[in-house]
């Protein structure tokens, strides 16, 4: 096989601990290595590291003093020994696998699976390059890695990496018996090769912890093998981060970098967790720590980079309502009130709005899942979405626009996307779900339930009214695509087609409806108290509902189709005439439109998203001339939940010209809950509060107007002029007029205003 | 050649008879002997939107024109067949005859433009007009006082060429790179007929306000679309930044009387200013204070002027 040797290129620019290389658990590793080796597992660190120097200096073999060089920290001479070693042996697939450990384990990763695949070339049934290239998918939460390592096991039991790797994936999932099993056979391997069982003790403690038992004997085994093993406390901390159980993962990472500082990964990981707990101080230290020791990790410089943007943030604390005595004791009268973080820009438009929202979700949750909050909660919004991105990397199955991570919420904010791309109210209501549904379980929950009740709630309580299903979560429907309930956590975190994240949501949702339309509110209650007692799934089901899961499945099944037989059945006429609609709107045939979107529409009335049907039909009556129809057809989208903003401003206006202003009202304040940083937006909705004599309102979007900054600044001021003049109040009417002529001094309406109240 | 053309749009011209004016909100007059000429010239649409697009936004920019003029006696319109090259040359020609040194000129460039890398031209019905005979016939015109708005893309290829001495020069986009159909010719034309655009209030849009509310209502429609801005508009040449381009109302007779109340708002508005500027330390409820008292004054002033002429 003729293969180029390729030259990468390895950005190591100053020396380097390696002392997070991970075991190599191949066959083939060079027994020159061993004595080194079992220095370094054991922690003798300084034996190890004098054995791997003596090493390097006195072998010829470039691969074992790649190796030599890698676990002494110097990367670099690492590199160029591996690239020496595949000039000097272009034919062995085991220097490339070697070299492409060394690039996973600086965070290349394609240049990695670039090497592994070289490997294979050279040799097809090579099995550590096999394992490398399940490592890459696993670390990612891809679905193929499994059958890559059952490839790898079919061709060779006895491989240790490849149970490893099992165990691991078993782990994510919540299959802890699997796990358990692959363990097993994990340690026997290494006992009958005299492997280092390091890495096995640390996913058998996770096992241990995910059954709850803090106290592992593994924990014991590992600190006696090696005292400064910090992964025993970091590996299992992982699958506290992947269930959510942030603060538990902290106080194992504290205790990882106790007993090895220089774990840089345990570093970066207690980093991006203390930030997950609003410790933002805390957080950029053990960030710092791990950027000194790998300045290779892109999550560790972008989660820096984060923090440093904070100072273009404003910081508001907000007090919640408090609970009339009535209802609450002294005690509980004061609530935990709310922390935003805004960028500065948007805060002044935002923060009513925002604050206002949150608020209100609160007090709504609080009565439906009988659950008061402890801390405040901490809302993040990101006008970048690649800050909101850093937020959520290396977490599986998170959502696109919003996550929870306790009682820290983090999302886009209206300006992270194009306007009317997505509605941020739905979204903050749906983040603040989780809060609950996370915090009332002490995080126990597990993803599918947190995520069916958020959508749920949406769908009940948001701000967007409605139930609204994508049309690919209706034909995966209509394929039989959802999950038993015991599985419904793998199609959020190892999904297996396209689409399927979005599925689960909606499946989880649905699960949620039908749990409250057999068993009611209560029921959802019932599960939550269940799992924070740490009841799995299985066990929630049947004593929480008093059916076992292939009964609530089959119960389930028959809900889906109650709800869904008809839609299910009309779905390929419904997708017919709203294409029919299209084209025939591309050719202007309005009448055609208007009869082919009235079929849509009378299919399938409550589907309000993609295709746009009720706003063709709209348009189809405008420009038939048929005003009222076109505004009956809008009032109906929009009652239903569209929320396309141009839409409704034009329905908006329309009502008020039709002299129904307070519905014109309703319409426009609903695309705050999309578009709120629109100028024009707020002042007219501040006018037409003004008209209707509701000053408080006026001036809440004539604020939010004068924010906007916008091009005409002095009809800002005197539009708060006159808001502040409804409410009486003569200083703040004065003080907006004198700013509107001082922009403009022959502003008219202002000069009238002034002279009138000082009359 | 419809050098008039907006006769046929608006009827026939306003009295030629009125000597003065004095624009609807006192307090902004143009030199009392200066003229300002516009031509407006809308290119080829290449397709029917456009076409359409473009026109529309030429005649509500000769709408402007002639608000602000009284008549169309200096206003030029060149739409449709009639915008070739040959009329645009002959038209600058005409003007460069007719217009003084003392004149104001206001040029509005309606439509597509390309660049090949080396020469930019502005597509018209017919052989098209390129960058460097454009600048020429601007170049021998002797009003030391133009605004020349060039609205097509890949206009940001003028921006050196045709900049000159007493020119202030607008474009569409900063490069010729920028080839996209622009945006900001329609906010252009919004911005001679609006309210928002006349920042100060004084019933007048200059130059400046109309670059503006132009250029940031571009931003605003590329933001609000979560689309990345194809063009960034450009301008260069303070000279004629205060100029006002549209009055926002019809012309009215200027009076002796009037004349006198002018001068006063005039002197009060300087001092606001002074005022304004003068601020730098001012304890904000002295400054209210002192702001209060001139605005006041100012606006009993501006009322009596008001009343003089008669508006409610």
């Amino acid at each position: 096989m003729n293969l180029r040797i390729i030259f990468f290129s390895f950005y190591f620019f100053c020396l380097q601990s390696a002392n997070t290389q991970p075991i190599d658990y191949s066959a083939d590793r060079d027994s020159a290595l061993k004595t080194c080796d079992e220095h370094f597992y054991s922690g003798q660190r300084q034996e190890a590291n004098d054995c791997y120097l003596s090493l390097l200096s006195s072998s010829t073999d470039a691969l074992i003093r790649a190796e030599s060089a890698w676990r002494v920290g110097d990367l670099q001479a690492a590199n160029a020994y591996f690239r020496t070693g595949v000039e000097i042996n272009p034919e062995s697939p085991r220097v490339r696998t070697r070299w492409a450990r060394l690039f996973l384990m600086t965070h290349q990763n394609s240049d990695a699976i670039q090497l592994f695949e070289e490997a294979l070339e050279l040799n097809a049934e090579y099995l550590p390059a096999k394992l490398g290239l399940a490592a890459v998918a696993a670390g990612r939460f891809e679905d193929r890695a499994k059958a890559l390592v059952q490839g790898v096991l079919e061709a060779d039991e006895l491989q240790l990496e490849a149970h490893l790797l099992n165990a691991q994936m078993s782990l994510e999932e919540g299959a802890l018996e699997a796990a358990d099993e692959s363990l097993n056979e994990a340690l026997m391997i290494a006992e009958q090769k005299g492997l280092p069982p390091l890495e096995v003790y640390a996913l058998k403690a996770s096992v241990d912890l995910l059954n709850d038992i803090v106290e592992s004997e593994w924990t014991d085994l590992s600190l006696n093998f090696n005292p400064h093993y910090g992964d025993i406390y970091a590996i299992p901390a992982h699958f506290y981060v992947i269930t959510r159980r942030y603060r538990e993962a902290t106080e194992l990472l504290f205790k990882a970098v106790s007993i090895q500082p220089d774990l840089w990964s345990a570093h970066a990981e207690l980093g991006i967790n203390l930030l997950r707990t609003n410790r933002v101080n805390e957080a950029q230290h053990h960030l710092s720590l791990a950027y000194d020791g790998d300045p290779y990790s892109a999550q560790i410089v972008n989660t820096l980079r984060l923090i440093d943007s904070f100072e273009n943030f404003q910081v508001l604390e907000r007090e919640l309502p408090e609970i009339e005595a009535d209802v609450a004791d002294a005690d509980k009268a004061k609530r935990p009130g709310m922390i935003l973080r805004l960028h500065k820009d948007e805060a002044p438009i935002l923060e009513e709005y925002v604050a206002s929202l949150v608020a209100e979700s609160i007090d709504v949750f609080s009565k439906r899942y009988q659950f008061e909050l402890q801390e405040p909660v901490v809302a993040e919004l990101y006008p970048d979405h690649d800050d909101f991105a850093v937020r959520t990397s290396g977490l599986p199955g998170i959502g696109l626009l919003g996550v929870a991570f306790g009682y820290l919420v983090a999302m886009d904010s209206p300006s992270g996307r194009g306007e009317g791309e997505f509605h941020w109210g739905t979204t903050l209501w749906h983040e603040i779900a989780h809060v609950f549904t996370l915090e009332s379980t002490n995080h126990l929950v597990p993803r599918w339930f947190s995520e069916g009740v958020s959508v749920f709630e949406e769908w009940m309580t948001g701000p967007r009214p409605g139930r609204h299903i994508p049309l690919h979560v209706l034909d995966a429907m209509k394929e039989d695509k959802f999950l038993p309930i015991l599985d419904l956590d793998s199609g959020f975190i190892r999904p297996t087609y396209q689409g399927q994240i979005m599925v689960s949501y909606m499946q989880a949702g649905l699960i949620c409806q039908y749990i409250e339309s057999r068993w009611g509110q209560a029921g959802l209650i019932e599960l939550l108290r269940l799992y924070r007692n740490g009841a799995v799934t299985a066990e929630a089901i049947e004593d929480g509902l008093g059916v076992d899961s292939n009964e609530f499945d089959e119960g389930f099944d028959a809900f889906i189709d109650s709800e869904f037989q008809s839609v299910l059945a009309i779905l390929d006429d419904w997708k017919e005439h709203t294409e029919r609609a299209h084209v025939a709107a591309n050719e202007g045939n309005w009448e055609s439109v208007l009869d082919s979107s009235a079929a849509s529409i009378d299919m399938y009335p409550d589907y309000v998203e993609e295709g746009d049907i009720y706003i063709l039909h709209a348009k189809a009556h405008e420009e038939l001339g048929q005003i009222d129809a076109a505004i009956a057809t809008l009032e109906q989208y929009w009652r239903l939940g569209g929320y396309e903003p141009g839409v409704l401003h034009q329905l908006a206006d329309w009502l008020y010209e039709s002299d129904r202003s307070g519905d014109a009202i309703e319409v426009l304040s609903d695309v705050i809950f999309v578009a709120p940083l629109d100028e024009s937006l707020h002042r007219k909705l501040g006018d037409w509060f003004l008209e209707s004599e509701n000053g408080e309102l006026a001036l809440r979007e004539y604020l939010a107007f004068l924010a906007t900054s916008p091009h005409d600044e002095a009809s800002a001021h005197y539009r708060l002029a006159r808001a502040y003049k409804q409410l009486e109040d003569q200083e703040k009417t004065r003080e907006h007029l004198l700013y509107a002529l001082e922009t403009a001094p022959h502003y008219r309406e202002a000069q009238q205003l002034l002279l009138e109240i000082l009359r | 050649m419809r050098r008039v053309g907006i006769k046929t749009l608006l009827g026939a011209p306003m009295r030629a008879a009125l000597i003065c004016f004095v624009f609807s909100v006192i307090g902004v007059v143009t030199n009392a002997h200066a003229e300002l000429h516009y031509l407006i010239v809308a290119g080829l649409g290449g397709e029917q939107r456009y076409q359409e697009r473009f026109e529309a936004q030429a005649e509500s920019m000769a709408q402007a024109a002639l608000r602000s003029n009284g008549d169309d006696s200096n206003i030029s319109l060149l739409i449709g067949h009639k915008a070739s090259r040959e009329s645009l040359i002959a038209e600058l020609q005409r003007i460069s005859e007719v217009i003084t040194a003392k004149d104001q000129l206001a040029v509005f460039f309606i439509g597509h433009g390309t660049h090949d890398g080396e020469q930019y031209k502005f597509n018209l019905p017919g052989p098209d007009i390129d960058g460097e005979t454009l600048a020429s016939l601007l170049e021998n015109i002797p009003a030391t006082q133009q605004v020349v708005v060039n609205t097509t893309s890949a206009s940001g290829a003028v921006l050196e060429s045709w900049a000159s001495e007493g020119r202030t020069l607008i474009t569409a986009t900063k490069s010729p790179g920028e080839r996209n159909a622009t945006r900001f010719g329609a906010y252009w034309a919004a911005a001679l007929s609006s309210d928002e655009a006349d920042i100060n209030k004084n019933g007048a849009v200059t130059v400046r306000e109309a670059f503006d509310f132009a250029a940031t209502k571009v931003a605003e429609s590329y933001e609000s679309e979560g689309l990345l801005a194809t063009e960034h508009p450009a301008i260069v040449g303070e000279n004629s930044f205060a100029l006002n381009l549209a009055l926002l109302q019809e012309r009215v007779l200027m009076t002796a009387e009037l004349e006198i109340l002018m001068d006063e708002l005039d002197e009060l508005e300087r001092d606001v200013e002074t005022l304004r500027q003068n601020r730098g330390g001012m304890d904000n409820d002295v400054y209210l204070d002192a702001l209060q008292s001139l605005l006041l004054e100012l606006a009993l002033v501006q009322r009596e002027i008001d009343d003089v002429r008669g508006i409610e």
